[in-house]
């Protein structure tokens, strides 16, 4: 009966989410022409640099890895009109704070990655995805 | 036990909460509506295109062929040649800040906003870029200097307005998101429409007999944003970083017809729960 019960849950909600409606839009340029799909990966760093700009807006974050090494990562998101319609304001990254960022590595391999999910130093997850990229739906966000 | 579970179907239902409320967010595009009121009508009695106008969700975009059989389209050798140029050696063009053009604006997934007048109707653009289209009178040049919109004629018949384009640029040109190719033999006429109050409907014809055998249709119908809606600034090159890290062509296309990853690897999971 209760593995009946969870079965049933389970069904519910993928019903849910697959009763969503996609939205395809278009973006400044394809998700794919720029991030590996297959290369998510998390970044947790303080902010060295904030850029609210068009047609994208740019955070840099300090990593510091395993051996201490620390390395300078760029963070690319949706430009200022995108990120303040779901309620992400520029005031919210100061320099210094400690981000969490999970994105897809740049194809080109070198140190950035696409702000797809962000957690901000008050616990809000947002979405960093420029609008209609093509790129992943990232459930928990405002993902556009 | 039973709460257990379902505190566990709870869980599950918030999960997935906030996935279906960003989904309902209208950033860029609306759900559709039935509209109960009739097109509004300028002083001279034509059709109000004036307005904020979105996409609908779920529509096709960023395909120029997504009204024909298997969304192929009906290419040239040549115009072969040039998709694969497109797709193997060019960078798309609008992420280098060139512009879209038509008729690739009109199949773009973004909002764009209509401000009309007696004798001219002005489109204007996500990307801070405009289209003023003369409805004066007036016909082609003989000699048009090619440009991205082309040298657009527009005229009324009837409620219709139609835009006749021709004097098109044939280089750092894709005539959709995917790369498809357009040369300078490029003629579109646009028959554009307002079927009701809340929406915006065209039904493009497209010619270019180097690239394409035949003329085809691109039909597309917009619904009205809401009346605090507008277009914000936009600087294309004010920090285009992306540009030197951008492949050629637009990446893999889906089933449906949209650019994208078919199966990409998820991200991590959130490490905590989205706060409301």
């Amino acid at each position: 009966m209760h593995a009946r019960f969870a079965a049933f849950t389970v069904l519910i909600a993928g019903g849910l989410l697959a009763s969503v409606p996609v939205v395809r839009l278009q973006a400044h340029h394809s998700f794919a022409a720029e991030f590996d799909g297959n290369r998510p990966m998390r970044l947790v760093g303080t902010i060295t640099k904030v850029e609210w700009t068009n047609p994208h807006s740019y955070f840099y974050i300090d990593v510091k890895d395993d051996q201490g090494k620390v390395t300078n990562w760029a963070c690319e998101g949706g430009g200022p009109g995108a990120l303040s319609r779901r309620g992400w304001k520029r005031g919210d990254l100061k320099l210094g704070d400690t981000l969490i960022v999970d994105g897809y590595l740049a194809r080109d391999g070198s140190h950035l990655i696409d702000a797809r999910r962000v957690t901000l130093p008050d616990g809000r997850i947002v979405s960093g995805a420029s609008a209609g990229d093509g790129g992943p739906q990232v459930p928990g966000t405002t993902n556009p | 036990m039973k709460i257990a579970y379902l505190t566990t179907a709870l869980a599950i239902l918030m999960l997935c909460a906030p996935h279906a409320s960003a989904q309902g967010v209208d950033e860029l595009a609306r759900a559709d509506v039935k509209s109960s009121k009739p097109a509004p009508r300028t002083a001279e009695g034509h059709t109000d295109f004036n307005g904020y106008w979105k996409s609908i969700r779920g529509t096709i975009t960023g395909n120029i062929g997504k009204d024909l059989p298997g969304m192929k389209l009906p290419l040239t050798p040549a115009g072969e040649a040039a998709l694969q140029h497109n797709l193997t050696a060019t960078i798309d063009p609008e992420s280098l800040c060139i512009i879209g053009g038509t008729p690739r604006h009109n199949a773009s997934g973004l909002p764009f906003e209509i401000v009309q007048s007696q004798k001219k109707v002005v489109f204007l653009y996500f990307y801070s870029y405009y289209r003023a289209i003369p409805v004066d009178g007036r016909k082609h040049t003989e000699d048009p200097d090619p440009s991205f919109f082309g040298e657009e004629i527009g005229r009324w018949e009837g409620d219709t307005l139609v835009v006749d384009s021709t004097g098109f640029k044939d280089e750092k040109v894709w005539i959709d998101e995917n790369a498809n190719p357009h040369s300078d033999a490029l003629h579109v006429v646009e028959r554009w429409t307002r079927p009701d109050f809340e929406h915006i409907h065209v039904d493009t014809l497209i010619e270019d007999s180097k690239f394409y055998t035949k003329p085809f249709h691109y039909a597309r119908t917009w619904i009205l944003g809401q009346p605090d809606e507008t277009l914000a600034e936009y600087s294309c090159s004010e920090n285009n970083v992306d540009q030197s890290h951008l492949g050629f062509g637009p990446g893999g296309i889906r089933p449906d017809g949209t650019r994208g990853y078919i199966d990409p690897k998820p991200l991590p999971p959130p490490v905590t729960p989205a706060k409301k």
